[in-house]
């Protein structure tokens, strides 16, 4: 007897250590549920046998707090200087009743590179609904206003919160910058077992579980700039087979241009003025040594007269790895100014 | 004259009530059945000593074990022969493996109610294969007392059930 109480107790607190370490155990029971029990006992007296119930005891299902704060799935790539940019998290109920709760940003985190601006409103809920705008931040998604619309979630609800913010313009390539969503029960929350009487749901007893009834998570922007960087150089070809920039010379001319960074120059175009007292000269528009037609056609460069003579060259969207372009023409130096 | 009949209707009224309430409890006879339900409640003292009792179970949340306890204590003055007591685990709930206990008891289960037998004999038919039943598969609990039952002696039933 004594024995067997010693193991049940061992048992009971192994179970609970097992449990808390997974935090994202399903809701379960509704909180409100009544579970009964009654034992049923047959037996003899000299030759007369009997049956008989015992009483029925009730059991009521609590409200367990949980909730869980899943961050975005990847980081989310910015540019210095840009704004409303969206890290979107996940906010569950972990528990077995309807909860509301609420929710608090912060972009002071340490061990990052910046501190994100917060844009006004700073949080968006999403509304859901349909399919093609649930989980996707849109124009559908409503502020969110502590106090005021706290997500009241279902046991085993949830709902995706976007957290928006700036980038200030001073940040460089490469640095990281974190945003932290934290969501606690409104009910209360506190070490697991803290219990909140009468107060959760169907007017049962509200106990924390082992989220806290608090949960925080982080999202991050990285910024990945780009410095594209074009160089000219020149080689003159006179007509007497010298270097000299005499009336009727030839000035041949070559840029090379570099993107470096982590980032994008997105349809980066590279244009150039013909220099005043010079003539383009027809078919020499080149890039990485590939003749491109003068005419505004298919490929991707031009000559145009207006608003002024210049070539145009579209180099599309421009990385590092797209490594050097080079981009050559030339010129004649015109007989008469 | 009037006084007196009076008082032969309360004195009637009076039994049957007491009737009545006999009947609540479940046929008094022999055997007065109890149940209880009990959690444990760990409790650390300024120390930093952590104890754990058991306490009442009234309000239980998802994930909690509940120890029930059915006792069965013998109320007359013959001993009671073969007692049986029988406990459905509760709804909701799932049966805690090996955690079935009465001294002097053979504990068999069942799927169905209706056919109990010790862990090893049950089984369950999944996709077309037989396989050994889990615990919380186990629906009824019985125990059989081997022996007899004395006069003013107490059988005790014991499972735990985990709240799903």
């Amino acid at each position: 007897m004594k024995s067997f109480r010693i193991s049940a107790l061992f048992s009971a607190v192994a179970l609970t250590l097992a449990f808390g370490a997974n935090n994202a155990i399903a809701a379960g029971v509704a909180a409100g549920t009544p579970i009964d029990n009654t034992a049923t006992v047959d037996y003899t007296v000299g030759t007369v046998t009997s049956t008989a119930s015992s009483n029925t005891v009730q059991v009521i299902v609590a409200e367990i707090l949980d909730v869980s704060v899943t961050p975005p799935a990847a980081q989310t790539p910015v540019a210095p200087g840009t704004t409303g940019q969206v890290l979107r998290f996940r906010v569950d109920n972990l528990g077995n009743g309807a909860e509301a709760f609420l929710l608090v940003a912060n972009n002071a985190v340490t061990g990052d590179n910046f501190d994100p601006l917060a844009a006004s409103p700073a949080i968006y809920l999403d509304t859901g609904g349909a399919p093609a705008t649930a989980g996707i931040f849109d124009a559908t998604d409503v502020p969110y206003v502590p106090g005021s619309n706290d997500p009241n979630l279902v046991a085993d609800g949830f709902v995706y919160v976007y957290l928006v913010n700036n980038i200030p313009t001073t940040v460089a390539d490469g640095n990281v910058g974190r945003s932290t969503l934290t969501a606690s029960a409104r009910t209360g929350t506190g070490p697991a077992g803290t219990v909140f009487a009468g107060q959760g749901a169907a007017g049962t007893d509200a106990v924390v579980g082992n989220t806290t009834a608090l949960d925080v998570d982080q999202g991050e922007y990285l910024v990945q700039g780009v410095t594209v960087t074009a160089t000219k150089s020149q080689a003159v070809v006179d007509q007497f087979g010298g270097t000299h920039p005499l009336p009727g010379a030839r000035i041949n001319y070559t840029i090379v241009v570099n993107a470096v960074g982590t980032g994008t120059a997105a349809t980066a175009v590279f244009a150039d003025n013909i220099p005043a007292g010079t003539t383009y000269v027809a078919g020499t528009l080149t890039i990485n040594g590939n003749p491109l037609t003068d005419g505004a056609d298919a490929d991707s460069g031009a000559y145009e007269t207006t608003p002024q003579p210049r070539v145009r060259v579209q180099l599309g969207n421009l990385t590092q790895a797209s490594g050097t372009q080079t981009i050559q023409f030339a010129v004649l130096i015109n007989a008469t100014p | 004259m009037i006084k007196g009949t009076r008082n032969i209707l309360a004195a009637a009224l009076l039994v049957c009530g007491l009737a009545s309430q006999a009947q609540a409890q479940g046929e008094q006879g022999c055997i007065l059945l109890k149940s209880t339900a009990e959690v444990a409640k760990e409790v650390v003292d300024a120390k930093g000593v952590k104890t754990v009792t058991m306490v009442p179970a009234e309000k239980v949340v998802p994930g909690v074990e509940v120890t029930w306890t059915v006792s069965a204590n013998n109320v007359c003055k013959q001993p009671s022969e073969k007692v049986t007591i029988n406990n459905a685990v509760p709804v909701h709930m799932s049966y805690v493996g090996g955690s079935a206990f009465g001294a002097g008891s053979d504990i068999t289960f069942s799927l169905d109610g209706k056919t109990f037998a010790a862990p090893a004999q049950l089984t369950v038919k999944e996709n077309g294969v037989e396989r050994a039943a889990k615990p919380d598969e186990y629906k009824h609990i019985r125990w059989v007392f081997k022996g007899s039952l004395a006069p003013g002696a107490t059988a005790v039933a014991r499972f735990r059930a985990v709240l799903n």
